[in-house]
This record gives C-alpha cells, sequence and structure tokens, in this order.
C-alpha cells in the first residue's frame, strides 16, 4: 500500500499542495483529476521521491520511501519523451531496458516490440518519429519494466485509439497482478473500479 | 524576469573575469604568455560551462533524469559516467583546436604539450564543478540565478594555480600538476554527490 500523509508542496513562496492524504492499495487504480495547474504531476513527482515535499510522509508497505525503495518500487512515465534523438529507434530501446536493468530473453523482448511498435521501422532515428510513435517506447517500458507502481503522468495523451486501448489492457493486467497504477490524467480512463482522488489547493 | 537573469548572468562573467585578473594580478604579468593564457582559459571555462549546463536542461527537460533517478543505478554514478563523457567530448574538441588557438594567441608552439597537458588536468575539475553549478539552476524557474555564483569559489583556485602554467614551463616536473590532479580527486569525490543532491531536493 502506498500512503500519502498531510503531504504539501511548494515552489518558492506559491503552495501547491496543501495537506494531501490518500492511500493506494494493492490492485487499485488511482486517478488524480484536477484542473491545469493544480499540482497533478507536482503529486505524482514527490510520491516517486524524485523531489522532496515541503511537509508530510509517504510511505510504501509501511516504510518511509527513500531513494533505494523509489528505484525498486516506481516506474515513472512522464509527458515528456525522454529518449535520445540521435539515436535509433532500436538503440533507444536497448538503452533504456539496459537502464532499468531489464534482462529478458530475446523472443519476449521482440514479441513485446512486435506488440507495439508492428509496421514500424526500428531503424529510423528517433526524431524521425511520429509523437505517437515516440510515446509507445514509454509503454514499452511498462511491459517489460518489473515494478510494482507505475505512475502515469498522462498517459494516453497523443495516443491514437488502437494505443489508448493497449496501455489500457497493461493497466488492467497490472490491476489484476495486484500491482498499483496512479495516473494523473484530464481524461477519465475506461477502465472499471478505478478510485479518484481530486486535487484542489 | 529576462532583466534579472541577464542581471545575474553579467554579475556571474564580471565574478569570473575579475578573479581571472586577480589571478594575474598576484604574479609577476608576462604579456609573452599569461595574457593569452588567462584569454585562453577563460575561454575554456566558459564553454566548458555553457556545454555542461546545456546536457544537465535538456536531460532534466526531457526527463532523462527521472529515469535515472529511478534506475537500478545510483544517480552519482550515472552523473559520474555523464561527466566523463562530457569532458572527452570538450577535451577532443580543444586539443583538435589548440594549435590554432596557440597561433591566434601568438602562444609558442613548444608550448602545445604542456598546456595541453595542463589543460587536460584542470578541464576534468572544471567539468565536475560545473555540473554541480547546472545542477544549481537545471530547473526552469531558477534557470541563470544568482545562485549559480555559489560554486564559483571552487573555480577559483584553478584559475588561479593556471596562471602559473609558465613556471611548470620552466621547471619542468612542477607540482602544479600535483595540485590539479588532487583538486580533481577532491572534487571526484564530492561532486557528483553534491550534484545529485541538488538534482534531487533543489531542482523543483
Amino acid at each position: 500500500m502506498i500512503e500519502v500523509q498531510n503531504l504539501s508542496f511548494a515552489r518558492g513562496n506559491h503552495l501547491i499542495l496543501k495537506n494531501i492524504n490518500l492511500q493506494v492499495h494493492a490492485g487499485e487504480v488511482m486517478v488524480l483529476r484536477g484542473p491545469n495547474g493544480h499540482g497533478k504531476t507536482t503529486l505524482l513527482s514527490n510520491i516517486a521521491k524524485m523531489i522532496e515535499p515541503l511537509e508530510g510522509k509517504i510511505f510504501y508497505q509501511g516504510e518511509e520511501i527513500d531513494d533505494y525503495i523509489a528505484s525498486k518500487t516506481f516506474l515513472f512515465i512522464g509527458e515528456n519523451s525522454f529518449a535520445f534523438d540521435q539515436l535509433t529507434l532500436d538503440q533507444n530501446i536497448d538503452y533504456w531496458l539496459a537502464i532499468h536493468n531489464v534482462k529478458f530473453s530475446k523472443s519476449i523482448r521482440e514479441q513485446s516490440i512486435q506488440y507495439l511498435f508492428q509496421g514500424v521501422n526500428l531503424k529510423k532515428k528517433y526524431y524521425q518519429l511520429s509523437f505517437g510513435q515516440k510515446k509507445k517506447l514509454q509503454l514499452l517500458l511498462l511491459m517489460l519494466v518489473n515494478k510494482p507502481v507505475w505512475i502515469l503522468d498522462d498517459p494516453f495523451n497523443g495516443l491514437d485509439i488502437d494505443s489508448i486501448n493497449k496501455i489500457t489492457t497493461l493497466i488492467l493486467k497490472k490491476k489484476q497482478n495486484n500491482g498499483m497504477v496512479v495516473i494523473a490524467t484530464p481524461q477519465n480512463p475506461a477502465i472499471q473500479e478505478v478510485h479518484f482522488y481530486e486535487i484542489y489547493c | 524576469m529576462i532583466k534579472g537573469s541577464v542581471f545575474s548572468f553579467v554579475l556571474f562573467c564580471l565574478l569570473v573575469i575579475s578573479s581571472t585578473i586577480f589571478a594575474l594580478a598576484l604574479r609577476h604579468i608576462s604579456f609573452e604568455i599569461e595574457i593569452p593564457m588567462s584569454f585562453l582559459w577563460v575561454m575554456m571555462f566558459f564553454i566548458s560551462l555553457i556545454k555542461v549546463e546545456k546536457v544537465y536542461q535538456s536531460e532534466f527537460s526531457e526527463s532523462k533524469l527521472q529515469q535515472y533517478m529511478l534506475s537500478p543505478f545510483s544517480l552519482e554514478v550515472v552523473i559520474f559516467i555523464k561527466n566523463i563523457f562530457i569532458y572527452l567530448n570538450l577535451i577532443i574538441l580543444f586539443i583538435f583546436f589548440s594549435p590554432i588557438l596557440l597561433i591566434i594567441l601568438n602562444i609558442e608552439l613548444s608550448y602545445f604539450i604542456p598546456i595541453n597537458l595542463l589543460l587536460s588536468l584542470s578541464l576534468l575539475s572544471i567539468v565536475f564543478i560545473s555540473s554541480i553549478t547546472s545542477s544549481l539552476t537545471v530547473s526552469k524557474n531558477n534557470r541563470l540565478s544568482i545562485t549559480s555564483v555559489l560554486t564559483l569559489p571552487l573555480f577559483i583556485p584553478i584559475l588561479i594555480f593556471s596562471m602559473a602554467l609558465t613556471d611548470v614551463i620552466e621547471f619542468s616536473g612542477n607540482k602544479m600538476y600535483l595540485f590539479f590532479i588532487a583538486y580533481f580527486l577532491l572534487n571526484l569525490a564530492f561532486s557528483p554527490l553534491l550534484t545529485s543532491f541538488a538534482l534531487k531536493k533543489l531542482s523543483i
């Protein structure tokens, strides 16, 4: 379980999050909703321990999250594409899987790539890909990096219907496997039994 | 806001240039080598700072740093490897262009090897200290802010000792090289830690 207790966050003199309390249980999908600029991404970054809160604590399975727990537990997919423009898609896949220490058999790797990048030339430079194709690299990490908690910042943005269905399927599988998913999105995902948390500051 | 950023940047440049002049003032000024050398060092310093800043800025804005933070590798190791690659990138560029620069600055070509040796050693420290500077200013809200001045004292010893190059040339095997090696090792011990700390705690 992830438990956020009395979390507040300020940027300079501006208070962005105030007294946030929420819990995410195993097998649960939590959707953060709120107007733009109200701190959804900031809350996700706080949960993933990428930034420090002003006040409050965040626990995972009863332990306060530190850098070690965060790196073992969270897979963060943000709005920005993190790949290297000058590398090919194939090279980027190898690089980011190596960074996340993913050691799968070649066949599983190939099947996953085929599932997402069917018909895409893997030798294409990353900057030559469309926005949606670039976004699929992030989805590939969701498929292959085995971490118990996914933190997704607007994962449906810029994706076509087919890709949205694929990511929804991945989230459902994660939910069935007792994983936890925290999503910040302005849309209502087509997933049943999600929990919503409204952010107003 | 732009006015403030420009002011900070100009202030930073003035501090660096004044520190170079200060370094020159402490020594006997030789117009033959020390003035062109100080110019070369300040130029190298700015190019390195801008390059490191650019790399960290792009990695931050493209969320690569977020992925590194949550990867099984420690951020300190990632920063160390990144800095070494930036260093190699810069040093190859400097060594390649140094004969042209020496001619332009009217420095004897016989100084090519000692200058490049000293440049290679001091550039290591400059890159590692620059990474601390960049991590302090990497946030969009914080870019070119006055916080970059915090790391300025760390650059001053390099600038001062670099001006002693003539001693190194005149007395081969001078202990000046040892200073740069020791200073780099000191930076190696602290700057990945400080850079990582600043990226995690201050880049909001």
